[in-house]
């Protein structure tokens, strides 16, 4: 990324991408929290109860359980995903490698040991269990902040179900309790559903499918039975 | 590639952030 004939862009244009999706994620919390507190005034006021704050409402749990149960299904998907792809294939997928290139690779294909360059990563030059973290290390992050998150949304899911059940005049239940609770499972479920099937269907999709200029797809030209290219 | 860095460090603390957030709400029984 360093070489010396390469275009120098600003700031805003070499980061487009993350930065046009942090705004979307900013503005799209934006709406979860209007239209969640917008939501739970409606039940207070069919119940004859008193409204709740937007502050209120983006201090509870019953809004932080929401946004955790969604967070940690996406850090699954990309979890699975990032680990079946090395020993997965999908023939004709932009998404996928070529049939035949199954598992972690030669250290040539991976730039690794004697064929690492200048430019490689400082633990790759490194060696060891530090060469060795860091080759996993997309898989092994996704991996810990799907445990993180999926454990942020029993903790948080536990005392809004906590909460609605004493304004219910019933007992709490306690943290191990409440994993054996349907409302858990329900909320982990029926995100990780839609996240399988769309993760199944753009691996199938991007075969028979173009979007010109995409790196998520092949080029438009390319055959269908083309594994692996990406224009 | 600062720049890129500091998009990468803004993204990482963000997550971990409202993670964190979401279990001191838990913990405060909010």
């Amino acid at each position: 990324m360093s070489g010396v004939d390469e275009p120098t862009y600003g700031f805003l244009r070499n980061n487009a991408l993350s930065l046009t999706f942090g705004g979307l994620f900013l503005i799209t919390l934006g709406g979860q929290a209007l239209s969640g507190v917008a939501q739970v005034n409606a039940e207070q006021e069919a119940n004859g109860l008193g409204r709740v704050g937007l502050l209120d409402y983006a201090t509870s749990s019953s809004f932080l359980v929401d946004v955790m149960e969604n967070w940690q299904s996406e850090y699954l998907q990309f979890f699975l995903y990032v680990f079946a792809t090395v020993w997965l294939v999908q023939k004709g997928s932009s998404e996928s490698k070529e049939p035949g290139k199954e598992g972690t690779e030669s250290d040539r294909d991976q730039q690794l040991g004697r064929h690492a360059s200048a430019g490689s990563p400082g633990p790759v030059h490194a060696g060891g269990w530090l060469t060795a973290v860091f080759s996993r290390s997309l898989g092994l992050v996704m991996g810990a902040l799907f445990l993180l998150t999926w454990a942020a949304s029993a903790v948080t899911g536990w005392a809004a179900f906590n909460s609605e059940r004493l304004g219910q005049r019933q007992d709490p239940v306690t943290l191990v309790g409440y994993l054996g609770e349907a409302d858990f499972w329900n909320r982990s479920f029926q995100n990780w559903q839609s996240e399988m099937l769309a993760v199944g269907s753009l691996t199938i999709f991007a075969v028979y499918l173009r979007q010109r200029g995409s790196p998520e797809s092949k080029p438009v030209g390319v055959a269908h039975a083309d594994t692996g290219q990406t224009g | 590639m600062k720049g890129v860095r500091a998009v990468y460090l803004v993204y990482l603390a963000v997550i971990l952030l409202g993670i964190g957030y979401a279990f001191v709400l838990a913990a405060m029984g909010r």
